[in-house]
């Protein structure tokens, strides 16, 4: 059995957590592109933690409802919080000096996006891609 | 009084037929008859009717497979669910009514008649919507895999130029299925020019403006170069109106247009033979 | 652990192929490496071929740019090649365009480009 939990506390976890998630895209049966996608998306997501958070962990999962099949990214931690989270979710907002692609970015190249941020508790972000 | 109201049913069958369709044809949405023919239109009634009655000799699981098999047909001819709903409650109407003018219910009786026949119309309401939408559900699902496989042909008609005709409403999930087709085709192609024609796109909004303008930012990326062709008057209004930056995309109205482009780009170009 | 990309050099151009999932380390190594190479052997043009890449995220694509700014501020131009599709479609998904960046479908072309840029 995989470990669906990958620890963000250095560099080299961003790298786990993307390959833990490829695999499991994989072995679920998403395509070439959508594989890119998810593993983009923990990327994104695994990179916040590691920069603004210090540390954290994502969480990736099958799921499954009555019609359809899909991977779940979670991504959590005890961070400093967002404190305008609209403000995040704009294209082109970024304090990291980075591209700015984050949170919007990887809201586009996945199917669901939840995101909940408490300045004393921290960051929960959810987001599912559906197989086609 | 269930079987009274079997009975009834039972010997009565060709009145309540005939005076089911008479309702039913001054009821229903009139777009659903026209599409038959009228004989046709009879024979589904009557098949409806005989559904109906079959529930009371038949099993539960029995009345079930019959109750899918002509809810198939039924989505299949394009009548409406409501024709479905409209034409039960009518069958009841029908059936007190005549079973009242026969004397077979009075004031006393009236209680349970209407009891047994909620009991007997009820469970077929559901079993029947039920039905319905499954096999509604079914064909839209089976429509829905017809229109990908339609999505836009990759056609190679030069060494190195290729053509993406788009056909009909482009919506996200399209755009992305469109957007792999295309990339998936100019790498296998080892196209260096790819245009995309967009003559059969009825409607350019903001979306789908963003849709093409993203594949072609995505081709440029995988190393080609896009070429959208096609584009009448109002989209060319629409893309100016909207503010749409189309540095790195070069444009024309006709395929022809960019075909003679795309030659050049590629460093060669049409001469006539002379004998 | 560090594993570093090898550059080489083919007249004065270099060639890059990337060959590995790149992480953070390695990418900014990389960026080193590269302007180091081009200050060292006065190249006019480099060609990162990304053939065996599965994924582009931002910051790989922050310290591509990067790369290819700075080396054109040391007078050389950079093609890059080979991205794949699902790395092109999520690229622009991310809202990343990299704009001005010159491509080519394969390490060949690329090099055919290069020279073409290079006006011989």
């Amino acid at each position: 059995m995989m470990d669906s939990s990958v620890k963000i506390i250095n560099e080299w976890d961003i790298v786990a957590a993307r390959q833990l998630g490829r695999n499991v895209a994989k072995e679920l049966g998403f395509g070439t592109v959508d594989q890119a996608r998810i593993t983009t998306a923990i990327s994104e997501l695994a990179r916040n933690i590691y920069l603004y958070a210090g540390q954290g962990e994502i969480t990736i999962e099958k799921i499954e409802n009555e019609a359809k099949k899909g991977i779940i990214i979670i991504s959590r931690d005890a961070g400093p919080g967002i404190s305008d989270l609209r403000k995040v979710m704009e294209d082109g907002f970024s304090t990291s000096g980075g591209l700015g692609a984050g949170l919007p970015g990887v809201k586009r190249l996945m199917d669901e996006f939840s995101i909940e941020s408490d300045p004393r508790k921290g960051t929960l972000i959810q987001s599912v891609k559906w197989l086609r | 009084m269930r079987k009274t109201i079997y009975q009834y049913v039972y010997s009565h069958n060709d009145e309540i037929l005939n005076e089911w369709i008479e309702l039913i044809r001054k009821e229903a949405d009139e777009r659903a008859i026209q599409t038959m023919s009228d004989r046709m239109f009879v024979k589904t009634c009557a098949e409806f009717v005989e559904l109906v009655i079959s529930n009371f000799s038949e099993s539960v699981e029995a009345f079930h497979d019959r109750a899918i098999e002509f809810s198939e047909k039924i989505v299949r001819l394009g009548w409406p669910l409501t024709m479905m709903t409209d034409g039960l409650r009518l069958f009841g109407q029908i059936v007190e009514e005549g079973m009242k003018k026969e004397g077979n219910i009075d004031h006393n009786s009236y209680v349970d008649f209407a009891s047994e026949i909620n009991n007997w119309i009820f469970p077929m309401y559901k079993t029947i919507t039920q039905a319905y939408t499954t096999s509604w559900e079914r064909t839209v699902s089976l429509q829905k895999i017809a229109l990908q496989e339609l999505t836009a042909p990759f056609i190679p008609i030069f060494d190195k130029i290729s053509v993406m005709p788009l056909i009909g409403t482009i919506d996200t999930e399209r755009a992305k299925q469109i957007m792999e087709n295309l990339l998936e085709g100019v790498v296998s192609h080892r196209a260096e020019v790819v245009l995309i024609d967009i003559t059969g796109v009825p409607v350019v909004d903001t979306m789908v403006a963003h849709h093409i303008i993203q594949a072609a930012e995505a081709v440029r990326l995988v190393g080609a170069k896009c070429t959208i062709v096609g584009i009448r008057p109002e989209i060319a209004q629409t893309i100016v109106n909207l503010g749409i930056n189309l540095e790195d995309v070069t444009t024309t109205s006709t395929l022809k247009k960019g075909v003679e482009q795309a030659l050049t780009l590629t460093s060669r170009k049409i001469v006539e033979v002379q004998e | 652990m560090n594993m570093r990309i090898p550059i080489l050099k083919l007249h004065d151009c270099l060639l890059v192929s990337i060959q590995w999932e790149l992480d953070d380390q390695t990418a900014l190594q990389f960026q080193e490496d590269l302007l180091h190479k081009i200050h060292e052997t006065s190249a006019r043009g480099v060609v990162i071929d990304f053939t065996s890449i599965d994924f582009i995220d931002s910051f790989i694509a922050k310290v591509l740019g990067d790369v290819i700014s700075m080396s054109r501020l040391m007078g050389a131009k950079v093609v890059i090649t080979g991205i794949q599709p699902a790395v092109a479609i999520t690229l622009i998904e991310l809202g990343i365009h990299l704009e001005e960046v010159i491509t080519a479908l394969d390490l060949e072309k690329g090099l055919e480009k290069l020279q073409r840029e290079l006006g011989d």
